[in-house]
């Protein structure tokens, strides 16, 4: 049974209670805007998940997750729009499983809290040699992007589509500015966080929602809030393509097309645009999946992905460097079928039932996922509704949703001919 | 009508039930009560270590590498609608994988289960492969090969196994490379394709919102193949001792990387659940978040929270894995060997033995959520000879002196690194 309740101001928590499962899951999202504290914002989280007042070392947090029959805590940085969101989750086994009688829910339930509002402070201060730790830590995560071609080819892609706009920003903010932080920053943030973030509480599995709401409401009951306005610019405008280059030596390319696709808020026909995107390179029936790769051999991988919350529609796929043009034309040509609706019934069809199996979720994590991505919208919608919304999508729709696609920007990670790999 | 076993833990609250169909093939249907969607498994026993085949005259004859996996690609294609096509109409995600030691084709979904079954059943069942849908696929794969050359981990960890193995096929890229698969051709799929997919050498295991009384009377008329002897599998043995003790490559990356491997000599090449399930146990003592060697690595700045480990195993094989990426993979070494010396010399503490079995117990009961977990658990135990549920009755007996135990693998002489470094 699902249960939302609006607890105060921009304090949302929904329980999903079942006894399905064999565990609890429970997500804490803050939702803040991407802004010039992005950097300060992340590095918080990533402390604060390091212990709390009361287990205040990592070893000794990490070995009570342990005692708690393996319970795991994570934390991650996410962009929504232009929203930068902090989550950190944990997931334990239902009470029922428990060997001796312990109760695991009520401890993890506690120890989330303390992670956020008991944090291991002293005179303001979250301990310098953690500090420096995490900044090491925070900068190695920065720069390593650059070791995931795939990744870091795709938001090369984004920097250039949305030039100029807060959403090129990165997640975790910039090297530069996380050198920058000093203790004063990172209290300041933790504070902030608290009182302007826009909070989710997201949980799960047979905890009781009312315990979760009432140990949450009760922390938030001494804090001054004054809840931040969390706005996202679609880019609506057009503008002319470019194309720009890296080379780098490694043995696959990677190209990225970056699509604006003229939406102009994240409801403006986004079930049409959903099943469009699906059509176009989503699925293993999509265009992309039977042209480029099935027909012309020309890649492994050739997917599109729609990012509803700003607006954009990326296609990649990693091919040979000399089969750019190739690909890239085949790209558009497959665009232009969807643009001129050859798209079968049957297509429709398939679209519609695989996304929605997508929207079947059968795992905890899958529910809490759906709930907490929706943390920057005021209406919570069920998976249910998100059927039979797709459902009504005709051809007509995807033509007019592919016509507007406009091709922003192209970034090619191109190999260098000569790489040799031995050492 | 297939007779079948109920397997019931308890207090887990679930039941596995358990048939074997005339032709051989063994099936497993896990219900999962409240769950709409139903996730299945066909899996056959040959996977990238299966790079020989006995002749007939007491002699192996040898198969190119990256075959299994070629293979896995080329059955999705008929002579008319290929598999993905046919999953669409059901609406079912359809995948396949292939690891070190089986083949794997699978479908997730929630609307016509009996339907998305048969297409399984039927397309691993009807071989179909033409010169030029061959020529096809090596591009395609060829792009994949070329991929995951480019991902750090996966280089680290091909290097590290080249540097520990001289002969255990386990060496070898999933894949292959570029030039054992252009060796393929047709009939030698269609001959590996008689010999391994047997079905006394497979499994097909579901798990989901599906009743195991249909599912057992659904199967029974959809086995074409004829009962066959399984193909025997070639045991190498290797000695504790590495090829090389170092490793190195540079690749397009940031920062460097490690892997530090220590291999272990095997006198059979099956290795039991407790041995797999002890030998866990012992690196979570000594590299889990709770552990000092974690500690250690993360404040000295030589190590970042991606370090972790593996035991690594399966037929003829065994090692303990270690590593992340490093600004300073000597330095982190020197720590790892440095704790397991400290280990060596004071023992595991009772109460470090206690919570790491806990710990270990909740994570296969967290085990029971996924359908895809669940399924795929069955195969596994299945091809090791094992019952349901044996991992929840092998981690409840396992004693500290077990755990202790492995910690003579982590010899020195029978360690390897592999080292991935930035290009210049």
């Amino acid at each position: 049974m699902l249960n939302v309740i609006n607890s105060s101001e921009g304090v949302r928590i929904i329980g999903l209670q079942t006894n399905d499962y064999k565990t609890n899951q429970i997500i804490i999202s803050m939702a803040l805007p991407l802004d010039d504290d992005t950097a300060a914002n992340a590095l918080t989280l990533y402390l604060l998940r390091r212990s709390c007042k009361k287990y205040p070392d990592f070893s000794l947090l990490n070995s009570k997750l342990d005692s708690l029959y393996g319970a795991s805590l994570g934390c991650n940085v996410s962009k929504i729009g232009d929203a930068q969101v902090l989550s950190l989750s944990i997931t334990y086994i239902d009470d029922r499983f428990a060997l001796y009688g312990e109760s695991i829910s009520s401890e993890c339930i506690e120890l989330l809290s303390d992670i956020i509002f008991n944090p291991n402070v002293t005179r303001k201060s979250f301990g310098k040699e953690n500090l420096d730790n995490e900044k090491r830590l925070m900068i190695e995560r920065i720069e390593d992007e650059f070791d995931d071609k795939r990744t870091y080819a795709f938001n090369k892609c984004i920097e250039k589509l949305c030039y100029n706009d807060v959403f090129a920003k990165n997640k975790l903010g910039t090297t530069e500015e996380v050198k920058a932080l000093r203790m004063p920053d990172i209290y300041a943030a933790w504070k902030r966080i608290l009182s302007t973030a826009v909070f989710q509480i997201t949980s799960v599995g047979s905890a009781d929602s009312e315990e979760i709401s009432n140990v949450f409401t009760e922390k938030f009951q001494n804090i001054e809030r004054n809840v931040c306005q969390l706005k996202t610019s679609f880019l609506t405008k057009s503008h002319r393509s470019a194309r720009s280059e890296e080379i780098q030596p490694v043995n696959q390319g990677k190209l990225v097309l970056g699509f604006r696709t003229g939406m102009h808020n994240e409801e403006d026909r986004k079930y049409e645009h959903i099943v469009m995107n699906d059509i176009f390179g989503g699925g293993t029936y999509s265009k992309l999946f039977t042209v480029i790769r099935e027909k012309m051999s020309l890649a492994y991988y050739c997917w599109s992905r729609l990012i509803v919350s700003k607006g954009l529609l990326m296609v990649e796929a990693g091919i040979d460097t000399d089969k750019e043009k190739q690909t890239t034309a085949g790209i558009i040509n497959q665009l232009n079928e969807v643009r001129s609706g050859n798209i079968s019934p049957e297509t429709l069809d398939n679209s519609k039932k695989s996304l929605k199996e997508n929207y079947t979720f059968s795992s905890p994590s899958s529910f809490a996922a759906w709930y907490d991505s929706q943390i920057c919208s005021n209406r919570v919608i069920e998976p249910d509704e998100a059927i039979k919304e797709v459902e009504k999508v005709t051809v007509e729709s995807i033509k007019e949703c592919a016509k507007q696609l406009a091709l922003g920007s192209v970034f090619m990670l191109s190999s260098d001919e000569n790489a040799e790999d031995a050492v | 009508m297939i007779e079948f076993k109920e397997y019931t833990d308890e207090l887990l609250g679930e039941s596995i039930f358990c048939g074997k169909h005339p032709s051989g093939l063994e099936i497993r249907v896990t219900p999962k009560k409240g769950y709409k969607s139903s996730y299945a498994v066909f899996a056959v026993k040959y996977g990238s270590i299966d790079t020989a085949l006995p002749d007939g005259k007491g002699s192996w004859k040898s198969i190119p590498e990256g075959t299994a996996h070629f293979l896995e690609h080329k059955l999705f294609e008929s002579e008319d609608l290929d598999a993905f096509e046919r999953f669409a109409k059901t609406g079912a995600s359809a995948n396949a994988f292939t690891s070190f030691e089986q083949t794997a084709y699978l479908f997730k979904g929630s609307d016509d289960i009996y339907k998305s079954l048969e297409i399984l059943l039927d397309f691993v069942q009807s071989p179909y492969f033409t010169k030029e849908t061959i020529e096809k696929e090596q591009g395609i794969i060829g792009q994949e090969i070329s991929m995951y050359n480019d991902i750090p981990d996966w280089a680290v960890m091909f290097n590290l196994l080249k540097a520990l193995y001289k002969h255990h096929p386990v060496r070898i890229d999933i894949a292959g490379t570029q030039s054992s698969i252009a060796q393929i051709d047709d009939k030698l799929l269609y001959s590996l394709y008689e010999t391994f997919y047997n079905p006394s050498n497979m499994i097909l295991s579901i798990a989901g919102g599906v009743n195991p009384k249909e599912v057992f009377e659904f199967i029974e008329d959809k086995i074409k193949y004829e009962k066959k002897e399984v193909p025997e599998r070639r045991f190498i043995k290797e000695t504790s001792l590495p090829v090389q003790k170092e490793i190195k490559q540079a690749l397009s990356v940031n920062r460097s990387q490690y892997l530090l491997g220590f291999k272990e000599e095997l006198d059979k090449p099956d290795i039991s659940l407790k041995t797999e399930m002890a030998s866990e146990m012992l690196l979570e003592i000594l590299c889990g978040k709770s552990s000092n060697l974690y500690k250690k690595l993360l404040e000295s700045g030589f190590g970042d929270n991606s370090f972790g480990s593996e035991y690594f195993s399966g037929y003829g094989y065994s090692a303990f894995l270690m590593g992340s990426p490093s600004n300073s993979p000597e330095k982190a070494i020197e720590l790892i060997k440095e704790e397991i010396d400290k280990l060596k010399n004071n023992g595991i503490s009772t109460e470090k033995f206690d919570t790491v079995k806990k710990k270990m117990y909740g994570r296969l009961v967290m085990g029971y959520n996924d359908i895809d977990d669940i399924a795929n658990e069955q195969v596994s135990l299945y091809f090791s000879g094992d019952e349901p549920f044996s991992e929840l009755k092998t981690c409840k007996q396992i004693t500290i002196e077990d755990v202790e135990q492995r910690l003579n693998v982590l010899d020195e002489n029978s360690s390897a690194v592999s080292i991935i470094v930035p290009k210049e």
